[in-house]
């Protein structure tokens, strides 16, 4: 059995004004995988390829072990997809379309879809143009989750809610991790929602791949290093520093391979570190794109 | 029945229940349209015959665009594409819906219109040959349009479309009045199934296997579907 649910190799799309180039990213079989970047970074287009819906010009995708887009057919009967851009037909209510998915996946589960109905608070009979953004993206959740599919791809699935939808929607796809066969691959740009429920990120940005690594990693990597620089003093490039901004005699180094020694080598130059400070996701995010852009500005 | 073909029959039904209004509002000023026949009055058959087209081409006109264009417009497409189905299976499904729901119309009203003819004697049984050519035309462009909503997935495409074979059926007529092989046997007791009237049918139904195979060729050799 295949150990990756999501596997793509130096997979590139070129279309005439954007490039997706060469992404290698691997998901494993039971985890949270957060895409995080900005709009128009390739989120999408990664997960279009991922779908089948895209085809790629160069590399390998393979999802659920399924080679894609030439088996798209075996992998979707179990893989649940939504995205932001998505939409139910406005004329017919959630339980036609409840009947609708019903009458194609044979793992429906009616119990679980009733019980998604009351926390997510939907009205089955409820024509879908009478409800909000919040409602419609929780009722195609609902569609997606009932039929207990093996992989869920969600792009984009809490742009646009409120706080409190969005936590409804965080607390169901957490709760949908309780099947250890279950992998989700979620794309945001907000990395508070991509914190808070993956196990895996990965950044993209104008279609690069720029880091993917599991949370813990990136959370304990990076660093920021506050400190107070004498005059006179010039301060070295450090191995696992990747930025250095100064002014006056204060200076924030970001360290991305972060270790124990970082502040005794800024110590022995002559500076003296004033604070270590953990980094949020989004300020790595951040400062992660920033260096990829120097890197290929340079 | 293996699970793909029952994706593409439930897609199939989808579009049906939800076009069902809208078949029926045009089979019932079809209909409107034969009722007129039953007067046996000239200017009524003729408003009559004007009345079964026009709900025919209308049918053929509006289905497309609402079954295919506004997946896309509408955004549901991308639903749709995240069931088990191809690129492949999506155009059967959507060719089979579309074109299905003009055949439940256009059979219904063909066969009212050729029993009104042959059996209330309307008209004479001559009319029966170019009724069928002229009825048939409809059919042709209901796959021409359904063909280029979907290979091309635009607004524009959908227009032109409109465009191309909404005016075609005129010309057709005008080419038809200039045959006397289509014409001279109109009035005669007999439906008359002369060679130009058998090329005339046979042309017809040409034009609509190649539009449909042209389709499959063209959506298979997509790269990028949503």
């Amino acid at each position: 059995m295949n150990d990756f649910a999501v596997q793509f190799q130096g997979v590139s799309k070129r279309y005439k004004y954007f490039t997706l180039d060469n992404i290698d990213l691997q998901l494993p079989v039971g985890q949270v995988m957060g895409l995080i970047g900005q709009n128009g970074a390739g989120k999408s287009t990664t997960i279009r390829i991922l779908m089948g819906l895209v085809h790629q010009d160069e590399g390998q995708v393979q999802v659920l072990g399924r080679h894609m887009p030439e088996e798209q057919i075996a992998a979707k009967w179990d893989i649940g997809f939504t995205s932001e851009d998505l939409r139910l037909y406005d004329a017919m209510t959630l339980e036609w379309h409840m009947g609708f998915i019903r009458s194609i996946y044979s793992t429906w589960d009616a119990e679980y879809a009733k019980l998604l109905l009351k926390r997510f608070g939907l009205v089955a009979e409820q024509k879908m143009k009478g409800l909000s953004h919040g409602q419609r993206v929780k009722a195609a959740l609902l569609l997606v989750l009932a039929r207990r599919p093996r992989l869920l791809v969600l792009d984009e699935p809490t742009t646009g809610l409120d706080p409190v939808a969005r936590h409804e929607i965080l607390r169901e796809l957490t709760g949908a991790m309780a099947d250890e066969e279950c992998s989700i691959l979620f794309s945001s740009h907000n990395t508070q929602d991509v914190e808070q429920i993956s196990d895996q990120i990965a950044f993209l940005d104008r279609g690069r791949l720029i880091d993917s690594s599991d949370k813990e990693t990136y959370l304990d990597r990076w660093r920021r290093l506050r400190l107070e620089v004498p005059a006179g003093i010039g301060l070295p490039a450090l191995r696992g520093v990747i930025a250095v901004k100064q002014e006056g005699r204060i200076a924030i180094a970001t360290a991305n391979a972060f270790e124990a020694d970082l502040p005794n080598a800024y110590e022995r130059t002559g500076a003296r570190v004033q604070r270590v400070e953990n980094m949020t996701l989004e300020e790595i995010f951040v400062a992660n794109v920033e260096h990829s852009r120097e890197d290929v500005n340079v | 029945m293996n699970a793909q073909t029952s994706v593409v029959r439930q897609m199939v039904w989808k579009d049906i229940q939800m076009h069902r209004k809208l078949m029926a509002s045009l089979m019932i000023f079809g209909a409107a349209g034969l009722g007129l026949f039953l007067v046996k009055r000239e200017p009524y058959t003729v408003l009559g015959g004007i009345a079964l087209f026009t709900a025919l081409i209308l049918t053929s006109a509006f289905v497309p665009g609402s079954n295919i264009l506004n997946e896309r417009k509408r955004q549901t497409l991308p639903f749709l594409m995240s069931l088990p189905i191809s690129a492949i299976q999506y155009t059967t499904a959507k060719l089979l819906s579309t074109v299905g729901m003009f055949l439940i119309p256009w059979t219904t009203l063909v066969i009212a219109a050729i029993w009104m003819i042959a059996v209330e004697g309307v008209l004479p049984h001559g009319a029966i040959p170019m009724a069928l050519m002229l009825l048939t035309l409809p059919f042709v462009n209901v796959c021409g349009i359904t063909a280029m909503n979907l290979v091309g997935e635009t607004e524009g495409w959908n227009g032109a479309a409109q465009v191309i074979f909404n005016s075609v059926p005129g010309v057709i007529w005008y080419l038809i009045t200039l045959s006397p092989a289509l014409t001279r046997d109109l009035g005669s007791s007999q439906a008359v199934w002369n060679p130009t009237v058998l090329t005339f049918l046979g042309s017809e139904f040409a034009v609509i296997v190649l539009i449909l195979a042209l389709t499959y060729y063209l959506q298979s050799r997509k790269r990028d579907f949503v």
